[in-house]
């Protein structure tokens, strides 16, 4: 399988005003496949975020490498789209604002513009929503104009941060089936952050196990789960609580490790 | 009668003070000349209406008002975007707001005279001066406070660093720069005000002082009158403004209900 994302030796420090620079990441490695759905999860505060945010350009590291497609992440980039927990929709522009936003600024031609935004409203079941604002809508609607928004420019590899972390129990459980339902039908390179364990190993292929601060990968545990466990109307099955329960116990380790630094 | 009540009582209590005031002047309480009768202006306020020189006055004031709110507008919330975002300039600007900002500026109108003049300059350069400061101030803290994952998802979604100012961080910020504009303008209008009774030069300050020169009381009545409708006035105008431009906003919402 070919390498999408690749990072050797991955360090950022935060640095302070005052007292210690905060270390975040400490020499990570990780290897991103193409078309994979990769999930990462670690005790809070273990850098999981910066390391995506690494990945979006939005941060630079403080030492190592960082490739995409080869080649060192510079600042943002079109073929990496990013979704945020808090969705981070523009509140001044509606959901068809929202969506267009991203090819207007891209310089997608008009008609294009308007048949993707269309084609997304659609696909992310908005229709009737075109012309509401952000704050008029429920948040698994945000999320879903914030998915719909990131798509429409058709990224290769999606960023996604606990995108689904700020969503009650039920939406979150539709909002994974539609995700896994998305992405079997166009595959793209996710890599997909989350403090919650069953929702990792529900829908990736391979979760990375995070140590406490400063974050490195502990383990990379495979969980590509039978079709008939990804079965969506199965709200859990045996594989999955078993897979599950593995990456748990890897978890746990970093979460007590993490509670005796006082975090 | 609670709701004839309610429909009545923020411009009852206009009303009933408006009473009350006829009501000692027209029992001889005091002199005409140190308060003259609410009838009295209102009649003043009529001749002066029909002979023109009101709206000329007005005209004048409302004139130098408008023009450096709106340059106070145009210097102040693309600086205030600046420093919110770009280091070199909140370095080089955050000492000149403090300094600034509490400042009586008014203190420089002799100053605005010598380099200026007396006509339209000094009176416009020092309304400017004074309205900039609370829009600077708003919008520098607006634009510090916008949220990072808006701007990164801006920058992810396309926009380079100089355009997220405008097309992200002011859209943002919105709210608190209306914030700056509402306290600036009726600023621009006292300092206008004032710099025109201080100069001369036509507009309702020198109207007024004009008035107190021939011991008109009448005619300075009219003046605080005319000024105290001006500045509810715009206001008005500024608040309706600023729904129109917030209409996408919660408060905006919430005040509806």
């Amino acid at each position: 399988m070919a390498v999408k994302i690749e990072a050797r030796g991955l360090y950022k420090v935060y640095p302070r005003d005052k007292g210690e620079a905060v270390p975040a990441l400490a020499g990570l490695d990780l290897q991103v496949y193409e078309n994979e759905f990769l999930a990462i999860v670690g005790p809070s505060g273990c850098g999981k975020s910066t390391l995506l945010y690494l990945m979006a350009g939005f941060l630079d590291a403080t030492a190592g490498e960082l490739l995409l497609d080869g080649r060192p992440i510079r600042g943002p980039q079109r073929d990496c789209g990013i979704v945020f927990q808090h969705f981070a929709l523009f509140p001044w522009k509606t959901v068809k604002g929202n969506i267009l936003y991203g090819l207007e600024e891209r310089k997608v031609p008009r008609a294009e513009r308007e048949r993707l935004a269309r084609h997304y409203i659609a696909q992310m079941k908005l229709t009737g929503f075109e012309n509401s604002y952000p704050h008029q809508l429920s948040g698994g609607m945000k999320q879903r104009v914030a998915i719909a928004r990131t798509l429409a420019l058709d990224p290769a590899v999606l960023l996604m941060d606990e995108p689904f972390g700020a969503l009650d129990a039920q939406t979150r459980r539709l909002m994974q089936e539609e995700l896994l339902a998305l992405w079997e039908r166009k595959k793209k390179t996710v890599v997909f952050v989350t403090h919650d364990v069953r929702e990792a190993v529900y829908l990736a292929d391979r979760v990375a196990v995070m140590t406490a601060r400063p974050g490195r990968i502990k383990a990379i545990v495979d969980t590509r789960l039978s079709a008939a466990a990804r079965r969506h109307e199965l709200l859990e099955s045996e594989e999955l609580v078993a897979k599950a329960n593995a990456v748990w116990a890897l978890v746990r380790e970093e979460v007590e490790k993490s509670a005796a630094l006082g975090e | 009668m609670r709701r004839l009540w309610r429909g009545l009582s923020p411009a009852a209590t206009v009303y009933g003070l408006l009473l009350a005031w006829e009501g000692v002047c027209r029992a001889g309480l005091v002199t005409p000349f140190l308060l003259p009768a609410p009838s009295a202006i209102a009649w003043r306020l009529g001749q002066q209406l029909l002979a023109g020189d009101l709206a000329w006055h007005l005209a004048l004031s409302l004139y130098r008002t408008l023009v450096s709110f709106a340059l106070a507008l145009l210097i102040a919330v693309p600086l205030g975007l600046a420093m919110g975002r770009v280091r070199g300039v909140r370095w080089f600007c955050e000492p000149l707001l403090a300094v600034g900002f509490p400042a009586p500026k008014i203190v420089f109108v002799q100053v605005f005279m010598l380099w200026f003049g007396l006509h339209e300059l000094p009176k416009i350069a020092m309304a400017t001066l004074e309205g900039i400061f609370p829009i600077l101030s708003a919008t520098y803290l607006g634009a510090l406070g916008v949220d990072r994952s808006l701007l990164w998802s801006a920058r992810n979604l396309g926009t380079g660093e100089v355009r997220l100012l405008w097309k992200v961080v002011l859209p943002a910020a919105l709210p608190q720069v209306l914030n700056g504009a509402q306290i600036a303008l009726p600023i621009c209008f006292i300092v206008v005000f004032v710099t025109e009774m201080l100069l001369g030069g036509g507009g309702l300050g020198d109207a007024m002082m004009l008035a107190q020169r021939f011991a008109d009381s009448r005619g300075v009545f009219a003046g605080i009158v005319t000024v105290s409708l001006l500045g509810y006035g715009t206001m008005r105008v500024v608040a309706w403004t600023r729904r129109l431009l917030l209409h996408w906003h919660v408060e905006t919402q919430v005040r509806q209900l």
